[in-house]
């Protein structure tokens, strides 16, 4: 999953996004005015966007409108130091998904980011539970058969990504646009090694596999 | 209200106060009335007795007369005498000649009276229990006109006198009716001097309702229009207004700048409180912790400079509002400005930024350096952030013949719009509405500096002309004693 975190405030940033990506496992982007805010909103598939109101140059409510109106889906936890219900319900009503005041907790933060993803994914249950796979997204814990399963960060994240959309295939391309932020270099064999990681380890000594290449398309979690 | 006794009360209470003086001079008016009325009813019935007692004793009188055969002596007919006044107590008289002897009386005569008090024709006395008044007629003539008088006809004495109880009985019921009827009178008066003043303190009330209506949460005072009318509540109404009006905005200013600073301290308090949390998400070396820690104190920093400049702003207005003291001191003006560049060289240096300071003399103030130092601090600092890189500031100083001091702070950096210029000197307004952290600060340096520089009696004021740059320039009184 990638985040976008739009806020000004360049240490709050900082801490938001180490917590999103020690805690939540989330690849995680900054902009730090709202100018760059909507112009990276707009460009990368953010599976959440997490966006402060007062922002240099565009206001949070500002690119929350434009956002919107531009038909961007993406879920928008907006993070306010305003408490009043009219500039929340405002909020609400100009398309965000959830707001949080400030100062808040991180650990809510990311429960409300992770509750976002799983709405907007179509997954209510933060216990995702595949044939005999079975994946915690809270705890990051995978268990197939019952018996738990240990990957490493990104073999997760792909893991996850599959299991939000299950039977569809996702592209090596998608793939690469949700694991990983800007910073990142972006080549698309590493995601075959996470692939072959994942398969070794979850398929190997099972009678059926449940991840598979479609060639020329991508990769899907399937029965 | 538990406290007050009712005496209080209705001594405190002008309707109260004002219906016992109507009442009270009413009831004077009254008895006055009462006591005028009797004394002229007393006096025109003693008057119409005193005429009909004089008419009865001249008829007594009339009946002397001498003898139709020409004989000497006189003659009185006494069964012509007119029947009494009163019949049940019938009148007394005695006719006598003036040489003393009587000549005759009415039956009924107290023999032994004592009927002849000196010097007075009329007088009263009591006889049988009954109230009489008299009258002594001397020297009457005797009045028969069919012979000329002898020269040496005797003259007639008389006394006639009559029960008054009639009179008294007459006075008793006119004085009942005029005391019935300013009775009447008085009540009638005294209602509508009530009904009248509590008319007339309608309006009090009315504006007393509609003050006590206003709170914290309603500033809405409309006084009604007969408040608005009373000439006497004209002067209260609108001190009133004027009274509410500024309690509202300063009402609204504190609760503006509780706001903002509510707002404001949220930020840095959720930097930090991120920071420790990020810290504690899961277990980290120890050199993590150190770094964290680190990161969590310069964050407090932030909080507790924020804290500081709070409170800065609240003594400098404090101080202007007059609620400070402190002892004041000699300043010469340039050197706080040089103290001031000195502070912000660091800033300048970074972003080559030169600023000029000129001055045409010295100019001394009566003031703390450190507040000096403090507006130009933050004149300056505001001019070096709006400057471009390599920009050029000037300070100019001089009193321009007057009895201020004129500091002007000039840069060339963007300008202020000016719908921007009127709010530039509020708290914690920034240039950008969602103002931009990269040029620091918290939207307090020029609500400070302005709030300094009024608390020393003087002013400050920004014009700006877009993409030309901004002129901040503080006027401040200057000392009568400096040389």
């Amino acid at each position: 999953m990638r985040v976008l975190v739009v806020e000004d405030e360049r240490r709050l940033a900082e801490n938001i996004a180490k917590s999103l990506r020690e805690s939540g496992g989330y690849a995680v982007d900054v902009a730090t005015d709202g100018e760059d805010g909507l112009f990276m909103a707009e460009s990368n598939p953010y599976d959440v966007i997490l966006l402060d109101l007062m922002l240099p140059h565009i206001d949070g409510f500002q690119l929350l409108q434009r956002f919107r109106g531009s038909g961007h889906r993406a879920p928008v936890l907006v993070l306010t130091a305003r408490e009043e219900k009219e500039s929340v319900v405002a909020l609400l009503n100009a398309g965000a998904d959830d707001y949080l005041t400030k100062p808040f907790d991180l650990g809510e933060l990311l429960a409300r980011t992770k509750a976002l993803i799983r709405r907007d994914k179509g997954q209510p249950s933060p216990l995702i539970t595949f044939n005999d796979l079975e994946i915690n997204t809270v705890e990051r814990a995978v268990r197939r058969c019952g018996s738990v399963v240990s990957l490493t960060a990104m073999e997760y994240r792909v893991l996850e990504y599959l299991a939000h959309r299950p039977g569809a295939v996702v592209s090596k391309t998608e793939l690469l646009e949700h694991l990983y932020d800007y910073n990142w270099e972006k080549f698309s064999n590493v995601i075959e090694v996470y692939i072959s990681g994942l398969r070794r380890k979850l398929d190997d000594g099972s009678s059926q596999q449940l991840i598979h290449t479609i060639r020329g398309h991508g990769y899907a979690l399937r029965g | 209200m538990g406290t007050l006794s009712e005496d209080s009360v209705l001594r405190n209470s002008i309707k109260a106060r004002l219906i016992a003086t109507v009442v009270l001079s009413q009831v004077l008016l009254a008895t006055g009335l009462i006591l005028v009325g009797i004394f002229y009813t007393k006096r025109g019935l003693r008057q119409a007795f005193d005429a009909a007692l004089h008419g009865r004793a001249m008829s007594v009188a009339a009946l002397v007369r001498y003898p139709e055969d020409n004989q000497s002596g006189l003659i009185f007919d006494k069964s012509l005498v007119p029947t009494s006044l009163d019949s049940e107590h019938p009148d007394l008289w005695e006719v006598g000649l003036s040489d003393g002897s009587v000549f005759d009386h009415s039956s009924n005569w107290p023999a032994g009276l004592a009927m002849k008090p000196d010097g007075r024709s009329y007088w009263n006395f009591v006889w049988d229990g009954r109230p009489y008044r008299a009258l002594l007629l001397r020297d009457v003539p005797i009045l028969d006109q069919e012979q000329p008088k002898p020269i040496s006809s005797p003259t007639l004495t008389l006394v006639y006198a009559a029960t008054t109880s009639e009179m008294q009985a007459q006075l008793r019921i006119a004085g009942m009716s005029i005391a019935a009827a300013s009775l009447f009178l008085l009540a009638a008066t005294v209602l509508l001097a009530v009904v009248g003043i509590r008319r007339g303190l309608a309006p009090l009330q009315d504006l007393a309702a509609r003050a006590a209506a206003v709170s914290t949460r309603n500033w809405e005072f409309q006084p009604s229009d007969a408040a608005i009318q009373t000439a006497e509540l004209i002067p209260l109404t609108s001190a009133m207004q004027t009274m509410l009006a500024g309690l509202h905005r300063s009402f609204a200013q504190q609760r503006e700048f509780l706001g903002n600073a509510a707002h404001e301290l949220k930020t840095p308090v959720a930097i930090l409180k991120s920071t420790l949390q990020s810290l504690l998400q899961k277990p980290r070396t120890s050199g993590e912790y150190q770094a964290g820690l680190q990161q969590a104190l310069e964050d407090m920093d932030r909080l507790e400079r924020l804290l500081q400049w709070m409170l800065r702003l609240t003594r400098a207005e404090q101080w202007a509002a007059g609620a400070l003291r402190r002892d004041l001191q000699l300043v010469e003006v340039s050197n706080t400005c040089i103290e001031a560049m000195e502070r912000l060289r660091p800033l300048a240096d970074s972003r080559h930024i030169n600023v000029e300071l000129s001055t045409d003399g010295a100019i001394c103030l009566r003031a703390d350096p450190e507040d000096l130092a403090l507006i130009w601090v933050n004149l300056l600092e505001n001019a070096i952030r709006h400057s471009p890189e390599g920009g050029k500031i000037d300070v100019t100083l001089n009193h321009d013949h007057r009895p201020c001091a004129l500091v002007c702070f000039e840069d060339r950096g963007s300008g202020i719009a000016a719908s921007e210029l009127p709010h530039v000197f509020e708290r914690f307004h920034r240039g950008d509405p969602s103002r931009s952290r990269e040029t620091g600060g918290f939207g307090l340096g020029l609500a400070i500096a302005k709030a300094l520089a009024e608390a020393y009696g003087g002013t400050i004021r920004a014009t700006s002309t877009v993409g030309q740059g901004t002129r901040m320039t503080v006027e401040l009184p200057m000392d009568p004693t400096c040389p």
